[in-house]
């Protein structure tokens, strides 16, 4: 190759390099405040809990100075404990399975309107979330109590004689916590609805499937993937919720985070409390992981998709 | 006693009729083409033949009896979307298959009769793909098979070529055209390209807003259009005014145009001004006006197209677009700004049906 080729070349590589480091520079200043809220704000504060979370209890300042594993063994060993983790996964499938339930036909009567109704049934949909999480509850108490709206109608109408237990039961937590995230579930499920190609509905029709099975063959299938991210939103919010079950619970339906509340606030007991709060996101990661295992096994397709 | 039989069909869009009780009949084993611009109802009309949409008006009879009634999956009718519409979450055998499954066919059956299918579009050895892995024109032919493997009363396909580049797509219409003949069903291929639909079709039905113009075989639709926009539409023609000087008792007229006379087998009103269309094709050239046939025209430009060169002329104020084999006329022999005589015979005038 001639030198003043040579040169050229270089000039030409030099050039690149730089644009490229440029580029790679712009994406960094660009992702620059997110990741600095999300790293002082978030991750350094969850290490220092986490360190905390080994250490012993001390009555006179809160964190002791020795190392310990007893936090997490007091934990695991005590029915009671177990018990609190069982119903707040519970409460939280349970509530997932109820919003994909009641959010699927609602997603699917959005995502077929037009133009300004869709716009007005969208905000509908949105509005529990614009109304403050306290309030909502306040509002469900009113309804549910031993003297609610609910009691009072069964009782005058002769239907029951004492009132139902309503309030403070897994079954009000529940109500509350769907009343708020099933927003979150019908926008994911809309998104993924609005992927498909509305003629792989009518080629399903067109080859002799019923809608009954044009819906569990097609249309499930292809949302599957808007049902996942739903239900991943729904359940993380709804497994680590706090007001909710706070008001519509009460001390009757204790769930981890109330757990950690407790002994974070009332006991003082922070390194025990670090130690509920971390197991809480351990439950949360590997349940959510499990059930994309359990997906992505049942319907191959979605991930090619 | 046609098969399917469309009879004053009317489809009504917010108070719009798209379509105009439209009545058409289709021979067992033909292959017909609703061939139109678009918004002109052609894929509204198979929509309602498909049963996606309802009629507001007529009936639709396969083989004597009504459908128009019977939701879209009792009427076995197989379809072939223009988007290919596979369902992505399935395999090309799954997909094939699918129709079959729901018409509770043996699971040995389903799967011989899956592979002739496939082994017809020429995919055989694709079954474990997804549509996904699958080229365009891979992904048709698949949609074809699984159309086609139901053993449909009628094919119908929605524009399955438009969305292929246009080498694959002419190689595609060949392969539909075989597989039907060989099949010998009744198809309704829907399509806004003319090539296409005068191409493969048996007959065409040429539609425009909500009506049928004209039904008939490819070479009559272009050789004897029947209105003015058939004439139009179905390739191009350039429009002449001229006056009827003479008319004579055996049909024909003596026309005037471009200071040019002649006699053409038309019946007209004399001294009349008529309009009449002529393709550019038939307009032939030459340097010299040997025996007074032709008019004096000036080539504005020309373009060199391969086999022939277009030239776009001027006769009178008038622009002329003359397409011209290039084995016949060598295009070196005609300069820009020249001028040439055009002529044609009075057989491929086109006259127009509109009274002026």
């Amino acid at each position: 190759m001639q030198p003043v080729m040579g040169t050229e070349q270089d000039l030409l590589l030099k050039q690149k390099k730089k644009n490229l480091n440029r580029k790679r520079l712009d994406t960094w200043l660009l992702l620059l405040p997110t990741l600095g809220i999300f790293l002082f704000f978030f991750l350094l504060p969850l290490f220092f809990l986490f360190i905390t979370s080994f250490k012993t209890f001390d009555p006179g300042s809160g964190i002791g100075s020795e190392w310990t594993l007893q936090n997490y063994i007091k934990f695991i060993s005590d029915p009671f404990y177990l018990g609190v983790v069982w119903r707040t996964v519970k409460i939280a499938l349970i509530t997932t399975l109820v919003t994909i339930i009641i959010s699927y036909p609602v997603a699917f009567q959005i995502s077929k309107a037009k133009g300004r109704a869709k716009n007005y049934l969208t905000l509908l949909v949105l509005s529990p979330l614009l109304i403050s999480m306290v309030i909502r509850c306040y509002g469900w108490v009113i309804i549910l109590s031993n003297n609610g709206v609910v009691n009072n109608t069964l009782m005058s109408l002769g239907w029951i004689d004492t009132p139902l237990t309503l309030l403070y039961t897994e079954f009000s937590v529940v109500i509350g916590m769907v009343h708020v995230l099933f927003p979150y579930m019908v926008l994911s499920i809309m998104g993924s609805i609005e992927r498909i190609d509305p003629s792989v509905i009518r080629a399903s029709q067109n080859l002799g499937a019923s809608s009954f099975r044009t819906f569990f063959s097609v249309l499930l299938p292809l949302t599957l993937p808007g049902i996942f991210a739903g239900s991943v939103m729904v359940f993380s919010l709804s497994v680590s919720s706090f007001v909710t079950p706070a008001i519509l619970g009460g001390p009757q339906v204790k769930v981890m985070s109330y757990l950690t509340y407790e002994q974070v606030a009332v006991m003082l007991n922070w390194p025990y409390g670090g130690a509920i709060g971390f197991l809480l996101i351990f439950i949360a990661t590997v349940t959510i992981i499990a059930y994309s295992k359990i997906l992505a096994r049942s319907e191959k397709g979605v991930a090619i998709q | 006693m046609s098969y399917l039989r469309l009879e004053n069909v009317v489809k009504t869009f917010n108070k719009t009729e798209v379509v105009k009780k439209l009545s058409l009949e289709i021979e067992k084993g033909e292959l017909m083409s609703f061939l139109g611009p678009s918004g002109c109802g052609k894929t509204t009309t198979l929509n309602m033949i498909a049963g996606f949409l309802e009629v507001d008006g007529g009936k639709i009879e396969v083989d004597g009896k009504p459908v128009h009634l019977l939701p879209p999956n009792k009427r076995e009718m197989g379809m072939v979307f223009q988007n290919y519409a596979l369902f992505p979450h399935m395999t090309v055998f799954d997909n094939v298959a699918y129709g079959l499954k729901l018409r509770k066919v043996a699971k040995s059956e389903i799967n011989t009769r899956v592979l002739e299918a496939l082994e017809m579009v020429r995919l055989a050895g694709y079954e474990k793909r997804y549509p996904k892995e699958l080229s365009g024109g891979q992904q048709q032919r698949v949609s074809l098979a699984r159309a086609l493997v139901i053993k449909p009363k009628v094919l119908l396909l929605d524009e399955p070529l438009s969305n292929l580049d246009a080498k694959l797509r002419q190689e595609m219409r060949e392969e539909i055209v075989d597989i039907q003949k060989k099949v010998g069903i009744t198809t309704i291929f829907v399509t806004h390209d003319q090539e296409e639909a005068l191409a493969i079709s048996d007959r065409i039905a040429v539609m425009y807003e909500g009506r049928i113009e004209q039904v008939d075989e490819p070479a009559a639709i272009y050789n004897h259009p029947e209105t003015d926009f058939v004439s139009q539409f179905i390739g191009e023609v350039n429009r002449v005014q001229g006056k009827v000087l003479e008319t004579y008792d055996d049909q024909k007229s003596k026309l005037h145009f471009f200071g040019n006379e002649q006699i053409v087998p038309v019946r007209y009103t004399r001294n009349s001004e008529v309009d009449f269309f002529i393709r550019p094709e038939k307009i032939q050239l030459s340097l010299a006006n040997s025996d007074n046939a032709g008019f004096e025209t000036k080539v504005e430009r020309k373009m060199f197209l391969g086999a022939k060169t277009r030239y776009i002329l001027k006769a009178q104020d008038k622009q002329l677009v003359a397409d011209v084999s290039n084995t016949v006329l060598n295009p070196n022999q005609i300069q820009e700004e020249s001028h040439v005589f055009a002529y044609w015979n009075p057989e491929d005038l086109l006259p127009s049906r509109k009274a002026r």
